[in-house]
């Protein structure tokens, strides 16, 4: 069998204020497989995002490690955890994070343009903007390259980020709540988006979510309670 | 290695931000404020050195001991190999007293407000008389330079009549060596002034030596027309029989003979330049006299040209022994730089005064482009965040702050760079087109001699004021850039 995409193993994780260190991942074993959609569920302040943070390198464990492929990313140099960052993960997140002076199309190829020098980068700019322009007629965007996000509504603005996130055909999608902040319409169609793209593209899915009903549509529920998994 | 983004993302930011052309523009301004003012001030510097050096021999043989002749020395120093040539000088002091006009003729004095420089106020006679031999002296000074500036110079002054001093164009070398005026000229002014004269002007010869004032002295003297008669007085101490100093004085008729002009503004306030053997004569060294000899307190010394400064100090140092041991006594010997020292040295000091305030300048626009970086890195930290998160690296979210600064800076100083070249190439017309409209001059005109404004600025310069502006930009920006590289992703995500 080849080995899981994304592996977090007994990872611990703690914040310090002031003198106390207060635990918040206290032994977290996670396997996600290529194609799966894990939907992890857990009441607020349970530490889902900041799991996700973890598996996305973001942030360091305090203990534990993180495979990639099988691969421990431990040791590695910043640089090349940002690549791996860049290969590997796409973030989705609840409030968007797009940045505001760039249009749509520019918000997406801006992802496109973390590995690449200057020159290489211009040499290939016709295929990225292609690439990108096709990303964004594919999540029903195709008419609203040019807006900027504050031209954009909350569904649309998600749909942006899905994009963005998608630009480097990452292995493992994260979405922190990609929802959470939408109506329940809206976030009907971009969790069917996102499943679709998820098909599509045979990438695995980790969703941060506190709806149940939507839980039941992944392959596997994880339930995070006092740091650990539990079910 | 920098990844593309950081410029991209650089621009954008700077694009959607009009604060940044606060930036933009102090560094405009700087640059600018720094050619022009410098252009400017070394356009004076470099046209004051030069009165300077028009004014002043190359070297000087001075703090001679009383009574020294001219032959002596002259032999001595035109010894050495690198002389080219030597003038006697003689040093003196004296009052001038043009003859008051006879009445009911027609003055060919000037009146006093033709001519009207508020600082310009040497109304006293009173000069310091530079005796020369008209033979020697355009060997060792550009005297005919000197003649030719001062016609430029009053009418720029707008004083039209100013005709260039005949005196040293006498093809007689005998009426040259007293600057005589033309015998018709001085038979004119006889009759004018009712003065002892020969019937007919053809029986006339000139007998009133010339003088030539420094253009300065117009003020006071209120002359243009040459031949003009001037009485000259001088004093001195003679011991008397019984050892007692007494108090000389002496008088002499003497013609006015033109103006000079060095434009070395004291130069030509105070000196008047005479010839060195009516300055004898009245010194009480009588030319027919046989004891007398050739007095001078200084000699004019021109050297070869392109001498280097160590063959220049060590013709000098040649030059001093060489006269020490003629006249058994010390003297100096000094180049046109120490004749100058104090005056020189004070440009120089102002010079670089005001280069340091232009710098602080620099330095405040520099500061405001910190100043927006900084903010602009607080207000994007979120955008940080998210660069980490879509796999930016550290050195990537420095640079876009980096790049922004470059660009603030560059554009700032090709502006400020083409913006001071022009005005400081166009600055003479800037001037008369703002004295035309609005009447007032950026520049007074009487400040200066001439009818330009000097300017002087150097491609070079313009090149190492633009990069080192920009220098300054990047190194402003690296400050907020490493706070910017130095974010947790989480943390600037999390941030409200
Ligand atoms: N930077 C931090 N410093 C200190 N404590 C932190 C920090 N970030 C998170 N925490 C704490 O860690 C815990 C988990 O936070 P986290 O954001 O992961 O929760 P969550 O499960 O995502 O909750 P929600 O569903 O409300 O988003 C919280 O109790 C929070 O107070
Ligand atoms: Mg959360």
């Amino acid at each position: 069998m080849t080995s899981p995409v994304l592996t977090a193993r007994c990872v611990h994780k703690s914040y310090r204020l002031g003198k106390t260190e207060i635990p918040v991942l206290r032994g977290v074993d996670l396997e996600v497989q290529s194609g799966e959609i894990v939907a992890l569920l857990g009441a607020s302040g349970a530490g889902k995002s900041t799991l996700l943070h973890v598996l996305g390198l973001l942030d360091p464990p305090s203990e534990g490690e993180i495979l990639y492929d099988g691969r421990s990313v431990h040791g590695l140099s910043i640089r090349e955890r940002a690549r791996l960052r860049h290969d590997h993960t796409g973030f989705v997140f609840q409030f968007y994070h797009l940045i505001p002076e760039l249009t749509a199309l520019q918000n997406v190829l801006l992802a496109g343009m973390m590995t690449d020098s200057v020159l290489r980068y211009w040499s290939r700019r016709q295929e990225a903007k292609k690439a990108a322009t096709a990303l964004l007629e594919r999540v029903g965007l195709g008419d609203r390259l040019k807006h900027r996000p504050a031209e954009l509504s909350g569904g649309e603005r998600q749909r942006v980020a899905i994009a963005r996130a998608l630009l480097a055909e990452p292995r493992v999608i994260l979405a922190d709540e990609p929802t959470g902040n939408l109506d329940s319409n809206t976030a009907e169609g971009v969790i069917e988006l996102m499943f679709e793209l998820q098909r599509e593209r045979d990438a695995a899915f980790v969703l941060v979510t506190h709806d149940e009903g939507l839980a039941v549509r992944a392959n596997r529920i994880i339930r995070l309670r006092d740091g650990v998994v539990v079910g | 290695m920098i990844p593309a983004f950081s410029p991209f993302l650089a621009l954008r930011y700077l694009l959607r931000r009009p604060i940044m052309l606060i930036g933009v523009f102090g560094v405009t301004f700087a640059v600018w404020s720094l050619l022009v003012v410098d252009g400017i001030f070394t356009g004076f510097v470099t046209e004051i050195r030069a009165d300077v050096r028009r004014s002043t021999p190359d070297v000087l043989v001075t703090d001679l001991p009383h009574d020294t002749s001219y032959e002596r020395l002259r032999a001595v120093i035109a010894a050495d190999p690198a002389v080219r040539a030597t003038a006697p000088r003689l040093r003196h002091q004296g009052i001038l007293q043009p003859r008051p006009a006879p009445r009911g003729s027609s003055s060919p004095t000037i009146g006093t407000n033709a001519v009207n420089f508020e600082d310009m106020t040497m109304d006293s006679g009173f000069a310091l008389l530079l005796g020369v031999d008209p033979l020697r002296e355009p060997e060792v000074t550009p005297l005919g330079e000197w003649l030719d500036r001062s016609v430029e110079v009053l009418h720029a002054h707008s004083i039209t009549r100013a005709r260039r001093s005949e005196v040293l164009e006498d093809p007689d070398p005998d009426r040259r060596s007293f600057l005589l005026t033309a015998d018709h000229v001085e038979w004119d002014m006889r009759r004018i002034f009712d003065l002892p004269r020969p019937e007919r002007v053809e029986d006339h010869r000139s007998e009133w030596p010339g003088m030539i004032a420094g253009w300065r002295r117009l003020t006071s003297l209120k002359l243009i027309e040459q031949g003009y008669p001037i009485d000259l007085m001088t004093a001195s101490f003679d011991v008397a029989g019984d050892g007692s100093a007494q108090v000389n004085t002496r008088r002499i008729p003497m013609a006015f003979g033109g103006y000079f002009a060095t434009s070395h503004r004291m130069f030509d306030q105070s000196m008047v330049l005479v010839p060195i053997e009516t300055l004898r004569t009245l010194l009480g060294h009588d030319i027919e006299d046989d004891e007398a000899i050739d007095i001078v307190t200084d000699v004019a010394v021109a050297m070869q040209p392109g001498l280097s400064a160590g063959e220049l100090s060590a013709a000098k140092s040649r030059i001093r022994t060489a006269v020490a041991s003629e006249i058994g006594d010390e003297c100096a010997v000094i180049d046109w730089r120490e004749q100058n020292s104090v005056f020189l040295r004070a440009i120089a000091q102002e010079h670089s005064m005001m280069q340091f305030v232009l710098f602080v300048v620099m330095i405040v626009a520099a500061f405001v482009i910190y100043a927006t970086l900084h903010m602009m890195v607080v207000q994007k930290w979120k955008d940080i965040g998210i660069l980490a998160a879509i796999g930016g690296t550290r050195r990537g979210i420095g640079a876009v702050f980096v790049f922004c600064g470059l660009v603030v800076g560059s554009v700032g100083a090709t502006i400020g760079s083409v913006l001071g070249w022009l005005s400081v190439h166009y600055l003479n017309d800037i001037n008369d087109w703002f004295h035309r409209t609005t009447g007032a001059s950026l520049f007074p005109r009487h400040l200066f001699d001439l009818p330009v404004i000097p300017v002087h600025l150097e491609l070079s310069w313009v090149i190492q004021v633009a990069l080192g502006a920009v220098l300054l930009a990047l190194l402003v920006a690296l400050l907020p850039a490493r706070k910017a590289a130095r974010m947790e992703p989480v943390a600037a995500l999390s941030y409200e």
